[in-house]
């Protein structure tokens, strides 16, 4: 059979032979590529390769569109997208297609949540291809490719998301991007060594300037031959050893597949059909490829059983060209470059209906151009010539210098009109040095950085990024408002008498008066549950928080829904009303396997806090009981104590009851902790803190734990069995036995007296004072000895022992600042003196003569004195009610008999002068 | 072999640059010898690709829209200042591009702190005017004023570090292009010719000591040269210039690849710890460029050569390492010894090799200047 394209192939194979100390796979590939060439012309359904971000691709379709107006649109595009094509009306592109699973069945489950997108630009043909077939009546449009759900069957692994990206680059997550036409050398020295002898720095420059700038004005059958013809020069440089190669062809295998299933259901010509696929896959020689019935098919594996649920979110020129790895600015450029295409040929793109810019009435297509002839050679001119470029656009190019050396100087830049000269005359010198007679964007932007980037950076963007802001800038899609899944919608619904523009991409200030307007509650509660569940800078309050036992009259919030829109869209995956979704998040937290009782309890307040569904609290708070139960270890003690005292003094404040999980969960905690506190004191891995606060929960939570049930002996027993060898528990177990009544204030005193007067253990002291710190919180009336303690740790400790304690002091004090300092301090300010003058004259209590000293403790041999004195007085002298609650209480006692007060000096003094005594008592009428 | 110690540029290469012109058919501007693609190809080599009979070596390594911004600069009205961190190549590049384009690199003013306007402009001659009076004659022209004349490039060596009233008569030369001399009644102008420009180098580090109006910085395009971090490009670079340091002390001694990767990768290894050190006494002082590999690995070889066996060893190499890079006692031995220990070490351990000699050698060199 011959072919229009044998003279080439001829002459290619003279070439390889010529350069006959090349490769010897050389005429294979150059015979090669021809080949594929033909063969792709020769099948019957009109393949139509394209580029991704290519002008000349778009151009080329639009113009093919208009020309053949085919019946059948196949596009390389996950299936299970299709339902979402029509919602781009609603949109302002650029947007993503987004399929996105939570709920996997069949994948790991530590790869959830799955995503996968596939960004959509104006400047493309996959959206010019969509919009004809939209909005073209009578003709059908079909995504072949293979469904997300394959994308991740077939990727080898799963779990590797990929690094993190600058924020502004981020909108599109950390999903999987899927691109019709990725059109790329496969090695690297190929790409190097294209780079290298195009004399340009990256892909995208060099795809502009030897494809696309080329093919931009070409005819048909040139772009169509030529675009096959690059796809399989780098399909067959490609290693064929790898998963993506094979990857790749299964997927051509799988789009065929469909492909003839589809023809042989609609019963549709071939001929009126158009494939739309990458250049890659346009030069496939897989057996499977092709349209003719018989062509042996290719099984397609089931989809896994994963729910997937599918979305548009926005995307951006950056945030496409920071996925796909492509230089900075080429999408924009691209899109420029499209629009002035557009311009010049005079071209009306398609455009779906309903979008914004679109036109209302659409002219009605001109008749299909009749079919066109036998198949020509294209490729030898193109291949023999130099490409031909524009002229030079001296208008435009012009244009660019005035306006970025207005931009830069806008920018902090010290540039003038002689800049702009200088930027022109270079980027023309530049242009012919590399060899082109028209200087492209980006040796504009090479000949802008030349004359106007000195030594520093005045403001926020170099000259570099302002070329990019001014060769097209970064265009940011939205998605409009009836493309939004439900809790979307329902979030602005809801947000809506805020007054705000919520989808403006700016920070926007919500000032919510709610004693003027109570209205606004339903926002204030809506807005506090969207700051729990998105990312940080989406919704900021300015003023007013939301905490147990807090009500706001005022309130004002930073909204930036407008820029956060992604993690609005992404919520509605989860559920329907942001309730939902909350409710669901705290379940989440109770119930994941690493979860603890503090989480629990969290998710307990967090459902206080933002749902008032007691249904959801009481389960929540039965969780907590269960992991506080289950727990082997007391790490999380201190939080625990925290939030359940907060929950408590909650409820005690505002219901008539504690709800039954509460008094549950104190008994529970009663018992467990104090089954834990013996081992606690022991092990070395459990901190002070922890012990502290484990015994803080026990003493703390007495009252309420005996009243429902529980034994004291319990407790008791427990300290008795505790025997810590460190320095900082003894002294915690002390304050502990000094709680029960085990050891008298006096004792404690006594055996600290003594470590400090050991010299073998001074070196250790600092450590119980650390333990006696850490009493504070559960022996809160220990506190003039513990300030007492640290007054004679810092007057008798030696500053070798001090010195290096005191930073550990700080920071234990920093960190808990909010349990222990207000004790400390207002302890402290009790004993020390207040005035500079009164310190002369002062004597610390501890130090004071004996007589003098504050009755803390137990009284010596002479029995109470002070108003514990007059207290036991009143019993002695009315022992009948002491009597009957010791019968009640089953105790035997017995009464000392009370030492008589011997008078003392006061007593002498004051009977022998009654006079002042007397008129005392008459001032006070007693 | 020329019985110059060090050639200039055009001299070195004035066989190819000879050759060179007389395949050039591009356009030329100015009075310019080669046409700026040529310039180019004379400074960063030839490849197959350029149809060249002869090859032609890269001379400078560095990326090449450095070059060519640079070479498209001195075409333009505006001068060049090469911008960079010491060790990077920027002098070089600016003899290369004066040599290839004039011929001549040797019209230098070296800012110093006593660089005056003289420098710049001209002086005269004492006895002269003395014995004749002011004239033409009389007259001695600065190196700039000399490339004016003759219309080819003139080089301006570390301009921050004159002070600004010198760096102010520059100003005018720039933009007006000429140089007018009071002291004369008649011919007292001089004119620029065409192709006249001047490239001046910068040190980013000592930026402050003298730094740039902003009217003169109107008057140069700045091209940033960075240092070279690229392990292949810097093998190189190491590589070129040791080859020509050998065949000029006509030293028979081969450097073995193996060493020059540990060269390199303890470089690389230390300008990592500077990049994330948190104070200036974490950091050595050296910049740890390019040239300052160079400079070791040539005390290296002269050692080997002089009063070694005649072999490059990694113990020497070591030596001269530690002795190029402590510059401060204690702070640059102490960040040695730490990486020597910390770095070094288990490295020898895991990889033996040339790390072991490279090893003891560190160690007793340090010792040494402990």
């Amino acid at each position: 059979m011959t072919s229009p394209f044998d003279p080439l192939r001829d002459q290619l194979l003279g070439a390889a032979e010529s350069l006959a100390d090349g490769p010897a796979a050389l005429p294979e590939i150059l015979a090669g590529i021809v080949d594929d060439v033909d063969h792709a012309l020769r099948e019957p359904l009109e393949i139509f390769p394209v580029c991704h971000h290519s002008p000349a691709s778009a151009l080329a379709m639009l113009r093919r569109l208009r020309e053949k107006q085919p019946k059948v649109v196949y596009l390389e595009l996950c299936e299970d997208l299709q339902p979402l094509l029509t919602e781009l009306r609603n949109c302002r592109l650029p947007v993503a297609l987004q399929a996105f699973a939570s709920e996997l069945d069949g994948f790991p489950a530590e790869s959830a949540p799955l995503s996968v997108i596939a960004p959509i630009t104006e400047a493309s043909a996959e959206y010019q291809a969509i919009s004809y077939a939209l909005d073209t009546p009578g003709v059908e449009l079909v995504l072949v490719d293979r469904s997300t759900d394959h994308v991740f069957q077939w990727q080898p692994d799963v779990s590797s998301p990929a690094g993190t990206p600058e924020p502004e680059d981020d909108l599109h997550g950390d999903a999987v991007g899927v691109e019709i036409g990725d059109l790329r050398p496969r090695f690297a020295e190929l790409e190097e060594h294209l780079l290298h002898h195009g004399r340009v720095r990256h892909w995208s420059e060099w795809w502009d300037q030897y494809v696309e700038q080329p093919l931009a004005g070409a005819d048909h059958e040139t772009y169509r031959q030529v675009m096959v013809l690059v796809g399989s020069l780098f399909r067959r440089l490609a290693p064929h050893d790898t998963k993506r190669y094979a990857g790749d062809e299964d997927r051509e295998r799988y789009m065929w597949t469909r492909i003839r299933e589809h023809l042989a259901r609609s019963g549709a010509d071939p001929a009126d059909c158009l494939y739309i696929c990458g250049a890659f896959h346009a030069a496939s020689r897989v057996p499977e490829a092709g349209s003719a019935p018989g062509t042996p098919d290719f099984t397609i594996t089931p989809r896994t059983g994963t729910t997937w649920l599918y979305g548009l979110i926005p995307s951006s020129h950056s945030a496409i060209e920071a996925q796909f790895g492509l230089a900075p600015g080429s999408v924009s450029i691209a899109a420029a470059t499209w629009q002035k295409q557009l311009q010049k040929l005079r071209l009306t793109p398609f455009r779906l209906e309903g979008q914004k810019g679109a036109r209302k009435a659409r002219k009605a297509l001109p008749l299909p151009a009749a079919a066109s002839g036998p198949v020509v050679d294209h490729l030898t001119g193109y291949m023999a010539g130099p490409p031909v470029l524009d002229g030079l656009d001296e208008e435009e190019l012009r244009g660019w210098c005035v306006d970025i050396v207005r931009l830069a100087r806008r920018n902090g830049y010290l540039a003038s009109t002689a800049d702009a000269i200088a930027v022109f005359e270079t980027s023309v010198l530049l242009a012919g040095m590399r060899g082109r007679v028209r200087p492209t964007p980006y040796d504009f932007q090479d000949a802008a950085v030349t004359c106007i980037e000195k030594d520093t950076v005045p403001g926020r963007r170099d000259v570099r990024r302002l070329c990019e802001i001014l060769l097209g800038g970064d265009r940011i899609g939205q998605v409009g408002y009836e493309a939004l899944p439900p809790l979307a919608r329902d979030v602005y619904d809801r947000l809506a008498p805020l007054g705000l523009d919520l989808e403006q991409r700016s920070i926007q200030r919500a000032l919510l008066d709610l004693a003027a307007r109570p209205e606004l509650t339903a926002c204030s509660q809506l807005l506090w549950m969207l700051r729990y569940l998105l990312p940080d800078q989406a919704v900021r309050p300015i003023m007013g928080s939301r905490k147990l036992g807090e009500k706001h009259i005022q309130e004002s919030w930073d909204l930036d829904l407008g820029r956060n829109q992604r993690a609005v869209i992404e919520l509605g995956y989860e559920g329907v009303t942001v309730e939902q979704v909350l409710e669901q998040r705290l379940r989440r937290d109770a119930w994941d396997p690493k979860a603890t009782a503090a989480t629990a309890l969290k998710a307990v307040e967090n459902s206080l806090l933002f749902l008032q569904s007691p249904r959801l609290t009481d389960e929540l708070g039965a969780r907590a009981i269960e992991l506080l139960a289950a727990e082997r270890t007391v790490d999380g003690a201190p939080d625990v104590l925290r939030r359940i005292r907060r929950l408590l003094a909650h409820y005690r404040a505002t219901t008539p009851v504690l709800p039954a999980w509460c008094g549950r969960f104190v008994t529970e905690g009663y018992a467990h902790y104090c089954t834990l506190l013996p081992t606690a004191f022991v092990e070395e891995e459990t901190g002070v803190r922890q012990v502290g606060a484990m015994l803080g929960f026990l003493f703390s939570m007495e009252s309420l734990a005996l009243s429902l049930g529980c034994d004291r002996t319990q407790l008791e027993i427990a300290v008795r069995q505790s025997h810590p060898e460190s320095p900082a528990k003894i002294a915690l177990l002390w304050a502990a036995l000094h709680q029960l009544g085990a050891l008298p204030l006096a004792d404690l005193r006594e055996r600290v007296g003594e470590l400090l007067g050991n010299p073998l253990v001074v070196p250790s002291f600092p450590q119980y004072v650390s333990g006696f710190v850490q009493a504070l919180e559960p022996v809160p009336r220990l506190a003039p000895f513990v300030v007492e303690t640290l007054s004679q740790a810092f007057a008798r400790l030696p500053d070798p022992v001090l010195l290096p304690w005191l930073p550990n002091l700080i920071t234990t004090l920093k960190q808990q600042a909010a349990e222990l300092v207000p004790v400390l301090t207002r302890e402290a300010g009790r004993t020390f003196p207040g005035t500079l003058a009164a310190l002369d004259s002062w004597t610390a209590p501890w130090n004071a003569p004996a007589r003098s000293r504050p009755s803390a403790g137990p009284a010596g041999p002479g029995g109470p004195s002070g108003p514990a004195a007059a207290a036991v007085a009143l019993l002695a002298a009315n022992p009948a009610s002491a009597d009957a609650v010791a019968a009640l209480l089953g105790c035997e006692g017995e009464w000392t008999p009370l030492a008589v007060a011997s008078g003392g000096e006061a007593t002498v003094l004051l009977t022998a002068f009654p006079a002042s005594a007397e008129a005392v008592a008459e001032l006070i009428g007693t | 072999m020329s019985d110059m110690l060090r050639a200039p540029a055009e001299v070195k290469y004035a066989e190819e640059l000879d050759w060179l012109e007389s395949v050039d058919d591009g356009p030329k501007p100015f009075s310019w010898r080669l046409s700026p693609k040529m310039v180019r190809l004379f400074v960063l080599g030839s490849e197959r690709a350029d149809g060249l009979e002869r090859e032609i070596a890269p001379k400078w390594f560095g990326d090449r829209s450095f070059v060519e911004r640079s070479i498209v600069t001195l075409a333009s009205d505006r001068g060049l200042l090469l911008i960079g961190d010491p060790g990077t190549g920027k002098s070089w590049l600016a003899e290369l591009l004066s040599a290839a384009i004039s011929r001549n690199s040797t019209l230098v003013v070296q800012g110093t702190a006593g660089t005056t306007e003289d420098h710049i402009k001209y002086s005269w001659n004492v006895s002269m005017v003395i014995a004749k009076g002011q004239s033409r004659a009389s007259m001695i022209p600065s190196p700039i004023m000399t490339a004016m004349e003759n219309g080819v490039i003139g080089r301006f060596e570390e301009l921050t570090r004159s002070t600004s009233d010198v760096q102010d008569a520059l100003i005018s030369i720039l933009s007006e292009k000429y140089v007018s001399i009071p002291e004369l009644d008649d011919d007292n102008i001089v004119f620029a010719k065409p192709g006249f420009s001047i490239i001046a180098t910068a040190n980013s580090r000592d930026r402050g000591v003298n730094d740039l109006s902003s009217a003169l910085k109107r008057r140069f395009n700045f091209v940033r040269i960075p240092v070279v971090t690229n392990r292949k490009s810097e093998a190189e670079i190491v590589r070129f210039r040791t080859e020509e340091l050998l065949r000029r002390h006509n030293i028979e001694l081969e450097v073995p690849p193996t060493l020059l990767d540990v060269l390199l990768q303890s470089f690389a290894d230390l300008r990592a710890a500077a990049a994330s050190a948190g104070s200036d006494d974490e950091r050595l002082e050296s910049a740890l460029s390019t040239a300052e590999q160079i400079g070791v690995l040539e005390d290296a070889i002269l050692h080997s050569n002089f009063f070694g066996a005649s072999a490059l060893t990694s113990e020497t190499l070591a030596s001269s390492l530690v002795g190029s890079l402590a510059r401060r006692s204690p702070e640059d031995l102490a960040i040695l010894n730490k990486y020597w220990h910390g770095v070094i070490e288990p490295r020898s351990r895991e990889q033996s090799g040339e790390w072991e000699g490279f090893l003891s050698g560190g160690r007793q060199a340090i010792a040494t200047l402990s």
